[in-house]
């Protein structure tokens, strides 16, 4: 076809296209109509509920199982949760079973005696018989090892969280997806932590 | 050691007053003599909120300067920058993670559970792009959403892919965004963020398969270009429906086009309607007799949908963590005493019962079997009105981007050899 | 020309960049290849070097090994996570910049060409793409049956009320038996009453699931039959305290009370240099069950995660008799659960009545042997949700064995048959998880049996199972049994107390308490007017059983776990190092000897004429002048 006939076509069609075209028109200005009043109805329907403040994902360590999924599961290396030690609950013992694997041979420092993988928790003598127990956050992997030992053996004053300068706040955590004690949920932002001893389980 | 039945007695008040904190105070806490100072734990808060915001006001203004780019300047140039920008700012400075394409998932579940109320930011970022392309066509596409933008800039070789395949393929999107409304409003999963290819790549960390599909898409869109963004994006389907009714629209030519066919090969994504005079009269008032059998014949696959739907809806349950660890405890009942599986174990010692849990996991079962029927007669929908669609038949003459399809990346204009 | 050189230049250097992009690539694979192979924070070896040093807690050399390793687990550990984020990004930089090269080399050469000239073929795209898409829907569809078809919808399957799934079956099963056995019984024999009992104790138990699942029911039901036949007659033979008393038939002795009655027991030997060493052997497997001696025979049980298995040794000349391996047992778990190593999967002890040797494990397994190694019954009591470990020992008297089976979940005191295993009676424990054992106690002519838990110390009727008296005195997690004494109990746990109580009739009262050393794991012992007690920080003490009062004290090289015994006027402790002290039962703190093991102990020694025995980590002594 060349060009001469095509525009030939146009020309001879041109008449028909206006009315065609008020028509089109017509219909797309009452489709868009149509999908603005829907798009303004979810939103209607969504901005009744949603929250000005946003929220953040957090542990309640009363539900934790110490299940050592964090350390595998969050899609930050390493994960964005650590360990966190809530000193106002804490025994401060010197047989720590959080820092001391069960039997270990000494209760000292050395290695062999460490139950943390990564020594993220280092011991200071207070005074007879109480030691204060410190975690390197930058060390720490969220393994729950030392979590779990001092849960079973004593107050259970170290427990996880997630750490909010670390965390990406995805839209659905990977670690809740996963998280056998159903312990991760979405909380207030302006209340971000749930740390033992300054914070009720029963609220 | 010395006042230990105070301790005691202390002891057992606080286990009277606070039942449940038993286990805390196996040992209490010592009294110091010298003068220690308990340290408290730091908590490091999370981004502020204010911030938040101001990503609302970063994504309106690159909405903005792409609608600027598109129709004054019509400059390809200057959105290839801002989508590059977009990239870096919603990409891999804010990792991904506020995201119109995610937040579907978001406004789902804020409909269908009471308990959860999204932010006003993220409902913000699911509004703004389909309002904008109600007026200006997809010009989140084109330059403000950063898996666009990533794969945008891996295009160098497109190839042409047959349009009959295209079309069929068209079909994953919806049911993808049916797909993850139903389990987002089941309260099961955010499957768009779950398999999201390119936030391991934002992030510069993810699980390895994470970063394997993502490098496999990018691999993939040297040749097929954007290829998440026409085959998979969920979010892309509220938009092409925007983007069809948009009231403005990015134009290939700036004044009348002369069918010189120069821009014919310019679309990698293979968004322009080319003139067709190969249809005749006679296919024509064939096609109006099919139109309305097709017509007619919508209800029916809406129906086969919704039963299909309905039959798949105990499968589909079973990605619910919750229905899963209920079915295998019915059916693999000895995994009780299996002490490495660590969700039956953690269910084991909530001390819930298993009638409770098979309940609450016929709930959601139910609420599976609603929404799969639900999903079923969509999809019956849009593959009826997508085969209802071939036998509309529009005469045209002039080279014009397909409102729906088109991502307004502005490749064409370039190609245009008309002045305005 | 420059165009082209240029050209030229940008390709060169793409193929540089992309080369540079995909060894990266490759890198980072290599390292996670390597990292997902092996990780460094779970090193096996290092798991077992610590496992060895519990064995050798003073090898130097071995600690230093140790360390070093830890410290080069953290290293790779942290090294490879840097790697990969350096890794990360110079890739992503790599692909930026080769992505821009090859941006800038497309735009070079493209040059905008008029497009081939394509037929038009409108109609057959539509065509075409209705068959595409009518093709997808045919595949959803059919995918969407097939996955519907394959799976099972297990929810509808579940009949509401049936959680406990095993104790229903069980129920089932026992109904089985209940109507065989008894038909076949009381046409045989009139033994109403015998059967009554067996009945009832069937009927009301769930235990019985290794009969249930006897592929031949009538045999089941003659040997029921003759089991009950037997246990008639044998039920007059079970030997008396005077003849358990020549033995040492379970943990701490005849009534479990701490008491020997064994003369002349060495004071002195040395492990590690033989000295008075009569024999040592090594036992297959570990645990930290003690010792049961009945004649020639002694037993011990040891257990890894793999298996459970019960060993009988001739106990003048160490020799292994015969070994038994606890399997193929109904109900026992595939894999056995969690402990911590400190208390294993056999820590009972076990019993022995002279016919018959029983052992329970940490999987809630219970089994009968002859005295020949033959299984006589064996059940499981269900799988215990315990933190550390099943640990209560099994107490066998008048033809009962009686077992405490506390978990975290709930408790129950049985008593046994000891010929099949029946429950006589089962009573429920209604308080926290213990892991002390059982006591037998005279008291006003009648035994009692005497247990410890947070909060109570309970008395239950030996006969009948029913609770005598309770007194709230303990709490946490209590470890040691109790000790009895001329009437009165004592009791004691760490960051508890210890109280004397003085049982009545119905009640009990509390004599005196006292709170300062106190044992964890050790269980005291009471005898001539004294009481000794060991705590687990390593001092031993000694106090009057009337008041309470302190007599003396003394600090061990290491922490008490095991029970002192008293026997031939003295009494004989263990610490965790292995070092045994012999002290004069008296007033006065007088320390007799402390002779060395060589290897570390948490078990109670048992005795015979002349003999004691000791077991350690990995060895079995026999020590003797």
């Amino acid at each position: 076809m060349d060009h001469a006939v095509c525009l030939r076509l146009r020309n001879k069609g041109d008449m028909k296209k206006k009315s065609n075209f008020n028509r089109r028109e017509f219909i797309q200005n009452g489709m868009r109509l149509t999908l603005l009043v829907a798009v303004g109805g979810v939103s209607g329907l969504s901005v009744i509920k949603a929250t000005g403040k946003g929220d953040v994902w957090q542990i309640d360590p009363y539900k934790c199982t110490q299940c050592g999924r964090c350390a595998t599961e969050c899609v930050m290396t390493p994960s964005a949760v650590k360990c966190i030690h809530a000193y106002d609950v804490c025994g401060y013992c010197d047989l720590c079973g959080g820092y001391l694997k069960p039997g270990s041979n000494a209760r000292s420092t050395a290695a062999e005696n460490q139950l943390c993988p990564t020594a993220a928790i280092t011991r200071k003598f207070i005074e007879e018989p109480y030691f204060e127990y410190v975690i390197d956050e930058d060390l720490c992997i969220g393994c729950a090892k030392c979590v779990k030992g001092c849960d079973s053996f004593g107050n259970s004053s170290l427990h996880l969280q997630i750490r909010h300068d670390l965390c990406l706040n995805c839209n659905q955590c990977s670690i809740a997806r996963v998280c056998p004690g159903d312990a991760i949920s979405r909380v207030p932002a302006d209340q971000p932590y749930m740390i033992k001893g300054q914070y009720n389980p029963q609220e | 050691m010395r006042n230990k039945y105070l301790r005691i007695i202390l002891l057992l008040l606080s286990l009277i007053i606070t039942g449940e904190l038993t286990a805390q105070n196996r040992f209490p806490k010592p009294e110091f003599e010298s003068g220690y100072v308990q340290p408290s734990p730091t908590t490091p808060e999370p981004r502020a909120f204010a911030m938040e915001y101001f990503d609302v006001f970063i994504l309106i203004a690159v909405l903005l300067l792409i609608s600027y780019f598109i129709f004054r300047k019509r400059s390809r140039r200057g959105i290839l920058w801002t989508s590059v920008f977009s990239l870096i700012y919603f990409g891999f400075y804010r990792n991904g993670c506020i995201c119109s394409i995610g937040a579907i998932q978001n406004v789902t579940l804020t409909l269908a559970d009471p308990n959860y109320g999204m932010s006003v930011v993220a409902l913000l970022f699911f509004i703004l792009p389909l309002v904008f392309a109600l007026y200006t066509g997809r010009t989140f596409c084109a330059g403000a959403c950063p898996l666009g933008a990533i794969q945008d800039l891996v295009v160098h070789k497109p190839i042409k892919l047959p349009v009959a395949l295209q079309r069929g393929l068209g079909m994953i999107p919806y049911l993808y965004l049916g797909l993850a409304v139903l389990y987002a409003a089941t309260g099961t999963d955010f499957i768009i963020c779950r398999y999201d290819p390119f936030v391991g790549i934002f992030r510069m960390d993810a699980p390895f398969t994470m970063i394997v599909l993502g490098i496999g898409f990018l691999l993939v869109g040297i040749f097929v270009a954007r290829p998440y963004c026409r085959f998979f994006c969920p979010y892309g389907v509220l938009l092409n429906w925007m983007s069809s009714f948009s009231r403005w629209h990015l134009t290939i030519t700036p004044s009348e086009c002369v069918s010189c066919k120069l821009c014919e090969n310019s679309c990698p994504f293979d968004a322009i309607d080319i003139p067709d005079h190969s249809i005749q009269k006679k296919d024509v008032s064939k096609n109006v007799k099919r139109f309305l059998i097709f017509t007619l014949l919508i209800p029916i696959w809406m129906a086969l949908g919704a039963w299909v739907g309905h039959q798949s809806h105990v499968f589909l349950s079973k990605g619910n963590s919750q229905v899963y660890l209920a079915e295998l405890l019915i059916s693999h009942p000895e995994l009780k005493s299996d002490i490495d599986n660590l969700d039956i174990q953690a269910f084991l010692a909530s001390g819930k019962s298993m009638d409770v849990l098979v309940e609450e996991a016929s709930l959601i079962r139910n609420k599976f079997r609603i929404g799969s029927w639900i999903l079923g007669a969509f999809i019956g929908l849009v593959f009826g009105i997508k085969l209802l669609k071939q036998f509309v038949y529009r005469k045209k003459e002039d080279y014009e981007p397909n409102k729906g399809e088109c991502l307004s990346c502005g490749r064409c204009m370039d190609y245009c050899p008309v002045e305005s | 020309m420059e165009k082209k050189n240029n050209i030229e230049l940008l390709s060169q250097l793409a193929l540089v960049v992309g080369g540079i992009s995909i060894f990266i690539a490759v890198l980072l694979l290599l390292n996670y290849w390597n990292i997902s192979r092996y990780d460094p924070l779970d090193s096996q070896a290092l798991v077992a070097l610590v496992e060895r040093l519990s064995d050798e807690p003073d090898n130097d050399a071995l600690k230093l090994e140790i360390r070093n390793l830890d410290l080069l687990a953290r290293k790779a550990y942290f090294t490879s996570q840097w790697q990969v984020k350096t890794g990360g990004f110079l890739l992503l930089f790599a692909s930026i910049f080769f992505v821009l090269v090859l941006k800038i080399l497309y735009d070079m050469k493209k040059k905008i060409e008029l497009p081939e000239v394509e037929e038009e073929k409108g109609m057959i795209d539509r065509i075409l793409s209705q068959r595409w898409i009518g093709a997808i829907g045919i595949l959803l569809v059919i995918g969407a049956l097939l996955a519907s078809f394959a799976s099972n919808d297990y929810l509808e399957k579940y009949v509401a009320g049936s959680s406990e799934d095993g104790q229903t079956k069980i129920d089932e099963s026992i109904e089985v038996i209940e109507i065989t056995s008894s038909e076949s019984l009381s046409d045989n024999q009139g033994l109403a009453t015998g059967l009554a009992e067996v009945d009832s104790s069937v009927a009301e138990q769930n235990t019985n699931v290794d009969v249930a699942n006897d592929p031949s029911l009538e045999g089941l039901a003659s040997e029921t039959k003759a089991s009950i036949d037997a246990s008639n007659t044998s039920n007059i033979n079970y030997p008396d305290l005077n003849e358990i008393k020549k033995h040492h038939n379970g943990f701490r002795g005849p009534l479990s009370q701490g008491i020997s009655f064994h003369k002349n027991i060495p004071i002195d030997w040395d492990g590690a240099g033989g000295k008075n060493i009569l024999w040592k052997t090594e036992v297959p497997r570990a645990g930290k069950s003690s010792p049961v001696i009945w004649a020639n025979h002694l037993f011990v049980s040891g257990a890894d995660a793999q298996s459970r298995w019960v060993y009988c040794y001739d106990r003048n000349d160490g020799k292994l008799l015969w070994e038994h391996e606890a399997k193929d047992i109904e109900g026992s778990p595939a894999s056995a659960p969690k402990t911590t190593p400190d208390t294993g999967l056999a820590a009972p002890t076990l019993a022995t009545d002279g016919e018959r040797v029983y052992a329970i494990f940490g999987t809630g397994d219970i089994l009968a042997l002859d005295m020949s190694g033959t299984r006589l019954w064996a059940k499981n009591l269900g799988v215990p949700d315990n933190h550390y470990g099943h640990s209560s020992s099994l107490l066998c008297w008048e033809g009962r064995l009686v077992v405490q089976y506390d978990t975290n979940r709930s408790g129950r005191l049985l008593a046994l048959d000891l010929q099949n295993g029946n429950p006589i009676w089962d009573v429920p424990r209604n308080h926290k998880i213990s892991w002390a054992s059982p006591v037998l106690a005279e008291i006003g002519g009648k035994y009692q049996i005497i247990t410890s838990a947070d909060p109570l110390v309970i008395a239950h009727d030996f006969e009948s199972g029913k609770e005598l008296w309770s007194v709230e005195c303990m709490m946490g997690e209590v470890g040691p049994s109790v000790a009895f004494s001329e009437g009165l109990v004592y009791a004691s746990n760490e960051y508890a107390r210890m109280v004397a109580i003085k049982p009545g009739a119905g009640s009990a009262d509390i004599v005196w308490e006292y709170d300062e050393y106190l044992s964890e794991a050790s269980s005291p012992v009471a005898v001539e007017g004294l009481i000794f007690l060991g705590t687990s920080y390593g001092v031993f003490a000694c106090f009057d059983a009337k008041t309470g009062e302190m007599q003396w004290e003394f600090e061990g090289n290491s922490g008490f776990y095991g029970s002192p015994i008293a026997v031939d006027g003295k009494i004989y402790v263990m610490d965790m190092s292995g070092t045994t002290y012999i002290f004069e039962i008296s007033r006065e703190l007088k320390l007799i000897g402390e002779p060395a093991l060589g290897e570390k102990s948490v078990v109670t020694p048992a005795f015979a004429e002349g003999k004691i025995y000791l077991r350690g980590t990995k060895y079995l002594y026999c020590i003797g002048a």
